[in-house]
């Protein structure tokens, strides 16, 4: 079995080590420089690793001391977290774009020692807040571009770390034994890594995990998709995420496969062509997004080209999801799926750099049944998961063959789950974390004292199949004045399902009724207005137009019929909204970096409209302080108008309406 | 990328690399500039600045030769010349961009960029129809410093997207890695950031400070925005109605009240 | 009905009945397409390089073929005639840069247009006082062309495919080739679609428009000699021949002024096109539809597709 095999290296470095006995010589990495990929193998990335190894120990790097990592995934960063964990100290990745504030607070929560960063604006961004760091001694860097005339007192390429480490090595026996020593003395029970949450409420948390228990549940999760060194993943999610360290990072050291960089951030969708992975992730929004470019690219195609997408997308939806299921399907039907594949899925997926995934995975958000089934009918395995960083991943997931919209599928391997009285799910996993860094009240509040670790969402199991269902964070289940049940994510994320609505805030807990700020989505919205000879000069026009709030609002009276046909979620009909002057944006602290509604801050700062959406009046004025991408501050004002909607009795039987919605 | 023009022609950072004595250029009867002079030092960021008419483009246009003046004369690298076509302009170290971007819309981003290089690459034709022996060699070695450039302008999401179908400020980007792929020593920016957002300008602020930074290359810039030509520029010179009106220091430029009369003061 | 039928149905019973005259027809009209392609090509390649309309494009074609047989006939070897031709044609691009070109470089299009007039009369002149005003037999087997005719067995007739025929077809197909390489993948080749794309721009970079256009004038010049070898082995060489340079007229609206791929395919269309109008509908009104049909179909392109099958979509902005 391949977990025992891997059980008997017990951290990362001596999984590299392992690869590059076993394996040396296929691919472990690769990167696109100047318009070439450049591969490195499992012996090259080894001798690398080893001699940067060398070269922090140099620099003064110890056992237990922190290392921040800071960029996109390039494998000059990945091989600094192995480097580090080689001599024992541990890797503290942080999100490349979070604003200077938070960096600080990481940086210096995190005590870390060095730095290794990506490029010039990163560097800058820490010597800007080097003040509040007094352990940082040094600062790593992967690009020299614009680096040229700093002082390099403090300031090291990566490339002279791990040239001098080489050098350092190759000519002294004695050097390489210490080396071997420092990475067999590492144990299971280190500390491997800590991943700072991006903070949905409050201070951002380091989550402590050991080396053990996260290749324990890497193994676990190998062995359930059947990984093996032939797979072949793109590393494009933020590599301080959770997803990106487990999914490409942990497994592919796991399992022995090929992670590859892509080239610059806006070349993913190229990249993702020319690697064509066999495992992917990505959360709802982006297969959301991929499909309003296929279907806005299709609304310009040749008329032909657009019945045949159109008349093949009719067979897959007909077809598709029940082949991919294994179910029976007549032969008509087989052989018509079988030409849409020839014409139309096989090209389409292509152009996506799909052709060759076998396992797919989306979670993060709920994913629109619609949309989860119209990528699984081209023939595409997409499952959902479940998880949490604490717990390294994955709480469940959904196995070949029992693959659900609504559903985040049953435990995974060596999971437990229980649920509280009051719905909250709790967990223990293989992967679970040891606590939050430096941080015990934190860890109280969120691990038991028995064990289990509280998720803070509320879900519960479906009878009959175990599969498990979130509804939303528990804290954020509030009710109505009228005791009627407001789960908010669930009536947004109804909403959110409409191409032409990006994002959508609800409010009620407390109140009469329900109401909801709305984001347009710029792209599907934009593309009608043109479409329709509507003019406009900003997204704030677009937003304000009394066609586009014709048409949120008769989406919103579709949400409201289908709440309608739910008993426990009737009350919830969204009775007023509105369609927000401006996009909410990461940089003016409305979403989380991980792109998550952040509630409380957006009522406090929109405080204005939400009373306007209570008391009745048609519209409301409203001016905000926005940050532009360099920094500078602004503010934008605006005259927001407010709708009524048409609401439904609510029924006392669920039916078959249910799935109308 | 290589230093773009090293001095070769013994001129040091800080002496005159072109000259602009005495020029004058009508249009019929129409005076485009009238008598102006001033010069442009190795290594420095040289703005052009002044009120819409004030004859801006025409001196970029007589500077790389696709205009002529009737009067006066320009000394670049300490030769001085009356007339100059494009072409030998180009071949003798000016590159510019045009403020409302020529670029090839027909061909890629790499294409157009490496159509830069063309003054650069001389190997046989004969060798070139093979594309083998020296002719590949050195078209590989041109797509290398083009590849660098497209890294270098962070274009690489955009290397072979026909430049007609990109929004305007990476036009504008990819334009100026044409002009920088010429390797040149006087590189002349017509509104470099005409038309672009915020965060475009900003972008390309930072490409012009590098590129004056890291390869030494001697920039001459118009612009309409105040804000980024004084943090860009070492010294402004002001025209007017065609004339020059002050020439010096950003600081010196925007004290000068013969400029905040015409120019600063006034809205437009 | 009886003329309903005639014009409906009946060509294409023919057409059924007798499948080698169908070949044959579609053979004879691909090979006078592949020429009309070439003039076309011609036109193209100056067209997109500096925006003229060649109406000497004809003439070229007839003074290489004439130049190459005179030559033969004061006494020059058929190779050595070939190699003195080139010569001249790379003389004759010179000259027009020089003379026509540069003195006249932003004027207005219309002026240029007038200038390939002057170039036409003063070819033909030319020609005629070197050369004389005869009709001359092209020096075929001279230039090793192979002669005579493949019978192929088919369709329960048989088919009849001229040697000289294939031999333009195959040459004409290789001339193609090699300028989409020249194009596509050369130095010089992607000068030419700078300067094609944006003079302004191409001159910024160093590229010398004059330089460009004498490479342009010859190898349409190159294009004219082998036109002007392949029709003169079907007819003669005489001034005539400066008419098909008018074919090439309705080949350019079809494939669109700009595009390479649009002439070849514009040439071919016209040229199946004529030939099987002219043996299956042209008995209808007495035959010869050959020589305006072609017209036909390129007013109705202009009436619906302007820019022609592959060219650039024409939005003047406003």
């Amino acid at each position: 079995m391949a977990d025992t095999a891997a059980r008997r290296e017990d951290t990362f470095p001596k999984l590299l080590a392992r690869n590059a006995a076993l394996r040396g010589d296929r691919a472990a990495m690769r990167h696109k420089h100047l318009g070439i990929w450049q591969t490195w193998t499992w012996k090259e990335v080894d001798g690398i690793v080893r001699a940067y190894a060398h070269g922090l120990l140099q620099l003064g790097l110890r056992r237990g001391e922190t290392i921040a990592i800071v960029g996109s995934n390039r494998p000059k960063l990945y091989w600094s977290m192995l480097a580090a964990q080689c001599i024992g100290a541990i890797p503290v990745p942080v999100y490349a774009d979070a604003v200077a504030e938070e960096m600080a607070y990481v940086l210096e929560h995190a005590q870390v020692k060095l730095a290794a960063v990506e490029v010039q604006e990163q560097v800058d961004k820490i010597l800007s807040i080097s003040d509040r760091l007094p352990a940082l001694e040094g600062l790593l860097y992967d690009e020299e571009r614009g680096l040229r005339d700093y002082d390099h007192a403090r300031l090291h390429a990566i490339d002279g770390i791990v040239e001098d480490g080489r050098k350092a090595l190759a000519p002294v026996p004695a050097a390489r034994a210490a080396l071997d020593a420092a990475i067999a003395e590492g144990k299971g029970a280190d500390v491997s890594i800590i991943l700072y949450t991006s903070g949905t409420t409050g201070r951002s948390k380091g989550v402590v995990l050991s080396a053990e228990r996260s290749i324990a549940a890497a193994a676990d999760t190998v062995v359930f998709d059947r990984l093996d060194e032939t797979d072949e993943v793109l590393a494009y999610l933020p590599l301080a995420w959770v997803g990106d360290h487990y999914l490409n990072f942990a497994q592919g050291l796991v399992a022995g496969f090929c992670m590859s960089c892509p080239e610059s951030p806006e070349t993913v969708q190229q990249d993702l062509r020319e690697i064509g992975p066999t495992f992917y992730f990505a959360p709802p929004r982006v297969y959301e997004s991929l499909l309003t470019r296929v279907m806005i690219r299709m609304e310009d195609a040749g008329l032909l080209k657009r019945k045949m997408f159109h008349a093949f997308i009719d067979v897959a939806k007909r077809y598709g999801e029940k082949i991919l299921n294994g179910e029976s399907v007549p032969l008509s039907g087989r052989l018509l799926y079988a030409l849409g594949e020839l014409l139309v899925y096989g090209p389409l997926k292509n152009v996506l750099g799909f052709s060759r995934i076998r396992v797919g995975y989306t979670a993060g958000e709920a994913i629109g049944p619609e949309l989860f089934s119209f990528y699984r009918s081209l023939g595409l395995n997409l499952k959902q998961l479940y998880g949490q960083t604490e717990a390294f991943l994955y709480v469940t997931a959904q196995p070949d063959g029992q693959i659900r919209a609504d559903t985040v599928g049953p435990l995974a391997p060596n999971v437990e789950v229980k649920i509280t009285e009051a719905g909250e799910v709790l967990f223990k996993s293989p992967g679970m974390f040891l606590g939050y860094f430096r941080d015990e009240e934190r860890t109280a509040e969120t691990m038991t004292s028995d064990g289990w670790v509280k998720t803070g969402d509320a879900g519960f199991f479906e009878t009959g199949t175990g599969h498990l269902k979130i509804i939303d964070r528990a804290k954020d289940v509030g009710r109505l004045a009228t005791g009627a049940l407001f789960p908010p994510k669930y009536v947004e994320n109804k909403l959110k399902f409409f191409p032409n609505v990006k994002e959508v805030v609800a409010f009620g807990d407390g109140r009469d009724f329900v109401t909801c700020f709305v984001n347009i989505d710029i792209t599907a919205v934009g593309n009608w207005a043109e479409r329709n000879n509507v003019s406009y000069g900003s997204y704030q026009e677009l937003a304000a137009h009394p066609q586009v709030y014709e048409m949120i609002a008769s989406h919103v009276e579709e949400v409201n019929r289908s709440l309608a046909a739910e008993p426990m979620m009737g009350g919830a009909q969204i009775k007023r909204f509105l369609i927000l002057h401006k996009e909410l944006d990461a940089d003016d602290g409305e979403l989380t970096r991980t792109q998550k509604v952040r509630r409380g801050f957006i009522a406090e700062r929109y405080l204005p409209l939400i009373d306007a959406l209570y008391d009745g009046a048609t519209e409301a004025d409203i001016s905000t302080e926005v940050t532009f991408e360099d920094g500078r501050k602004g503010v934008i004002s605006a005259r927001v108008k407010i709708r009524d909607c048409r609401t439904w009795p609510v029924s006392a039987e669920t039916g078959a309406t249910e799935k109308a919605a | 990328m290589r230093a773009p023009g090293d001095g070769r022609q013994g001129i040091m950072a800080g002496d005159v690399l072109l000259a602009v004595e005495g020029v004058s250029l009508a249009f019929g009867g129409v005076k485009a500039i009238t008598d102006v002079s001033f010069d442009i030092r190795k290594g420095e960021i040289r703005a052009i600045i002044g009120p819409n008419g004030a004859g801006k483009t025409s001196m970029l246009n007589v500077i790389n030769g696709f205009y002529h003046p009737q009067q006066g004369r320009i000394t670049f690298k300490g030769e001085a010349r009356k007339r100059m076509r494009p072409y030998v302009a180009a071949s003798q170290g000016i590159a510019r961009t045009f403020q409302n971007v020529a670029l090839f819309k027909g061909m890629s981003t790499l294409d157009n960029i490496m159509a830069g290089r063309t003054l650069k690459m001389n190997k046989g034709f004969f060798w070139q129809c093979l594309r083998y022996g020296p002719a590949m060699r050195e078209e590989i070695e041109h797509r290398k410093f083009v590849e660098e450039i497209i890294d270098f302008l962070e274009i690489q999401a955009i290397r072979k997207t026909p430049v007609g179908k990109l929004p305007y400020g990476l036009q504008k980007r990819v334009e100026l890695g044409r002009a920088l792929a010429m390797e040149p020593e006087l590189l002349l920016l017509d509104e470099p950031m005409a038309g672009m957002n915020l965060e475009e300008k900003a972008d390309m602020s930072r490409f012009i400070l590098e590129v004056s930074a890291q390869y030494g290359t001697t920039i001459a810039l118009i612009e309409h925005d105040m804000g980024v030509v004084m943090d860009l520029s070492d010294r402004v010179v002001v025209l007017e109605y065609g004339r020059k009106i002050a020439d010096g220091t950003p600081a010196e430029v925007s004290a000068d009240q013969s400029v905040i009369d015409a120019y600063l003061g006034v809205p437009h | 009905m009886d003329i309903l039928y005639k014009i409906l149905i009946d060509p294409f019973v023919q057409m059924g009945a007798a499948p080698d005259l169908l070949v044959q027809t579609v053979w004879e009209g691909l090979v006078s397409g592949v020429l009309y392609a070439l003039i076309a090509l011609g036109f193209v390649l100056i067209f997109k390089a500096s925006g003229v309309f060649n109406f000497a494009q004809g003439i070229m074609v007839v003074f290489a073929g004439l130049t190459l047989v005179g030559l033969h006939e004061m006494g020059l070897p058929a190779p050595i005639a070939l190699l003195v031709t080139l010569g001249v044609m790379f003389f004759i691009a010179v000259a027009v840069e020089r003379v026509v070109l540069r003195p006249l470089v932003n004027q207005p299009d219309i002026i240029l247009f007038m200038a390939t007039f002057g170039i036409t009369y003063l070819l033909i002149g030319f020609g005629e006082l070197i050369f004389g005003g005869n009709p001359k037999r092209m020096i075929t087997e001279e230039l090793y062309l192979p002669s005579g005719a493949i019978e192929w067995k088919a369709f329960g007739g048989f088919v009849q495919f001229q040697k000289i025929d294939v031999a333009a077809a195959v040459i004409a197909a290789l001339m193609i080739a090699v300028l989409a390489f020249f194009f596509q993948k050369t130095r010089i080749g992607r000068a030419l679609r700078a300067v094609a794309d944006s003079h302004k721009a191409a001159l910024s970079v160093g590229i010398s428009l004059n330089q460009i256009w004498v490479i342009v004038w010859f190898t349409a010049g190159i294009v004219a000699l082998v036109t002007g070898i392949m029709w003169g082995a079907r007819s003669d060489v005489s001034f005539a021949l400066q008419v098909i340079a008018l074919k090439a007229l309705p080949v350019l609206i079809l494939g669109g002024f700009t595009s390479v791929p649009g002439a070849i395919v514009g040439g071919l269309i016209i040229g199946i096109g004529e030939k099987i109008g002219e043996f299956y509908w042209g008995p209808l009104v007495g035959g010869g539809i050959e020589s305006w049909l072609a017209y036909f179909i390129a007013l109705g392109f202009l009436l619906f597709r302007p820019q022609g099958l592959f060219g650039e979509k024409i939005i003047e902005r406003i």
